[in-house]
């Protein structure tokens, strides 16, 4: 992991291991008005591969004020197809131009024609998809020039033939590839809920030195049949079981930069703001649990 | 099922209004839910494109309606699926698609309302310019001035259509729009265009319309002057100037 770091080029503003905010377009006019007390921000990529326009000059101002992080769902790393060289392309453009600390991508497939489905599909865990996930990965970071973490996805379905277990096969990727890992504890949450896996498992599984990083959204829970399916919608504060998940994880094993995600039914500044200090308050509680440890 | 064909029939089953086939269902782990469990991502897929189209075309939607507007972008969504990794400006052939719609061909007001909704997206989105500066002109030689080829900035667009489409389309930014507009009411000549940080939706005179097209397809100003007063007599190029020529409207020579 250190060695793929220092071999993919420079990181002119890296991102802190404090607690970040998903940036809206909503929230762009009070971000720059009220200068709040968030350790980072982090962008779609894909929302700023317009020509020019009003998102990028916000962008570039509030990246003047912030270090960045670009969480990219577009390159579909899972997909049987070739990688897309003209996303690549408009990847790398942002890459140079707003020198982001951290680079992210999903574990998951978005196309199977030259069509997009914009949803993040589950893979088949087989040693075939992670050949082919560690080598759109390579292809991905020799692109970008850079180190990219990846990230554990949420799903509602499980395909027969997978023969390697979930959290395996992310950490295997990102092992091959260099890459390292974004680990969303409410994907952690949202799938093993709905397949029935151990959450302990899974988390056991994860080498805390891996993680560059870690996602935190809310997600709505719809009934069929008698059995609750967890939807990772992010449009809701983080349940009370994720914040545990987190808490224990982070003083556990150690913090790292952490994301407040809110994508749908999107709330004021002032909701988002609250959330992103409870995981501020965590994060110092944990440092402070450390340091007692070490002391 | 190979990987392809796996994610390929995995596709095909998003799109289609039909169940999904079994050859797909047998893919999948059952516990008595694969079925359902399949349905979330359909629903996903339909439902998150629809609400990128229902962003770019909120007066359409206002016009026609809540779940009118949910069954068409359905069909939509299922007909042209996005073809790009962003959703920045998905919907370019809804206009087109609403007029192959039997019920709502004869409302040829409602296309041209959708062509300006996306000329809107398109022009917020679009490249950055340097703007025309006064020194610019007042450096040129006066004789020089009707030879200049002036560039329109690139987000610009002209839309002309037979409905009084800029008022229709200004009546509905509101929620509860009081105007009450009559599609005999007259065409309309719309340029949208977005010189600095705020897209601008204009109606134009057709002299000032005809410069614009003559403009932006290369001519010189004389030219272009030329085929406005040909149009419209009495269009007035000082008057358009004063306005327009150094308010972004024009590219950097």
């Amino acid at each position: 992991m250190q060695e793929a770091i220092s071999t993919h080029g420079s990181v002119s503003a890296p991102v802190p291991s404090r607690a970040g905010a998903g940036l809206k377009s909503q929230h762009y006019q009070s971000i720059i008005d009220q200068q709040p007390d968030v350790g980072w921000f982090e962008v779609h990529p894909e929302n700023y591969m317009g020509k020019g326009g009003p998102p990028l000059r916000y962008l570039e101002r509030i990246r003047r004020d912030y270090p960045l992080s670009l969480h990219s769902v577009g390159t579909s790393l899972g997909s049987y197809l070739p990688l897309d060289q003209n996303h690549l392309k408009k990847l790398k453009q942002l890459v140079d131009r707003f020198e982001p600390g951290l680079v992210s991508e999903h574990l998951s497939w978005s196309h199977g024609y030259e069509w997009y489905t914009h949803d993040l599909i589950p893979l088949i865990y087989t040693e075939e998809t992670l050949q082919l996930v560690v080598d759109h990965i390579d292809q991905v970071q020799e692109t970008l020039q850079r180190q990219i973490l990846i990230e554990n996805p949420s799903s509602y379905l499980q395909f027969k033939k997978s023969e390697i277990a979930e959290q395996v096969f992310y950490v295997e990727a990102a092992k091959r590839s260099g890459a390292g890992l974004l680990l969303d504890i409410n994907n952690v949450f949202v799938s093993c809920s709905n397949h029935g896996w151990s959450i302990d498992e899974y988390l056991g599984a994860v080498p805390a030195g891996l993680v560059g990083e870690i996602h935190l959204a809310g997600h709505s829970i719809q009934e069929l049949e008698g059995q609750s399916l967890r939807i990772d919608d992010h449009g809701s504060t983080v349940c009370p079981e994720v914040w545990k998940l987190y808490r224990h994880y982070i003083d556990a094993k150690g913090t790292a930069p952490t994301l407040i995600e809110w994508d749908s039914n999107i709330p004021q500044f002032a909701e988002l703001y609250r959330e992103v200090r409870f995981a501020e308050v965590y994060l110092q509680r944990a440092r402070e649990c450390i340091r007692d440890v070490i002391s | 099922m190979s990987l392809a064909d796996l994610q390929r029939s995995f596709c095909d089953a998003l799109r289609s209004p039909n169940a999904p086939p079994d050859a797909l269902l047998d893919e999948l782990l059952e516990d008595g839910l694969a079925l359902q469990r399949f349905n979330v991502y359909r629903n996903n897929f339909i439902v998150l494109n629809g609400d990128a189209l229902a962003e770019m075309y909120p007066v359409i939607k206002r016009l026609i309606g809540d779940s009118a507007f949910r069954i068409l972008a359905t069909a939509y969504v299922r007909e042209y699926p996005p073809m790009e990794r962003a959703l920045l400006v998905y919907g370019k052939d809804f206009p087109n698609f609403l007029a192959s719609i039997p019920e709502l061909s004869e409302l040829h007001y409602l296309q041209d309302v959708a062509r300006l909704e996306y000329a809107w997206t398109v022009a917020y989105h679009a490249e950055d310019v340097d703007r025309l500066e006064e020194h610019q002109i007042t450096e040129l030689p006066a004789e020089k001035f009707e030879l200049l080829r002036l560039r329109p900035h690139p987000s610009m667009c002209l839309l002309h259509s037979e409905y009084p489409v800029y008022r229709i389309w200004e009546a509905n930014q509101s929620e509860d729009p009081e105007e009450v507009i009559s599609l005999d009411d007259g065409p309309s000549h719309v340029v949208i265009i977005r010189p600095g940080t705020r897209v601008e939706t204009r109606e134009a005179s057709i002299g000032a319309f005809t410069l614009f097209q003559r403009l932006g397809s290369g001519e010189t100003i004389g030219d272009a002057y030329n085929a406005a007063i040909q149009i419209e007599p009495a269009f007035n190029l000082e008057l358009f100037f004063s306005q327009h020529l150094f308010d972004g409207t024009f590219c950097s020579l």
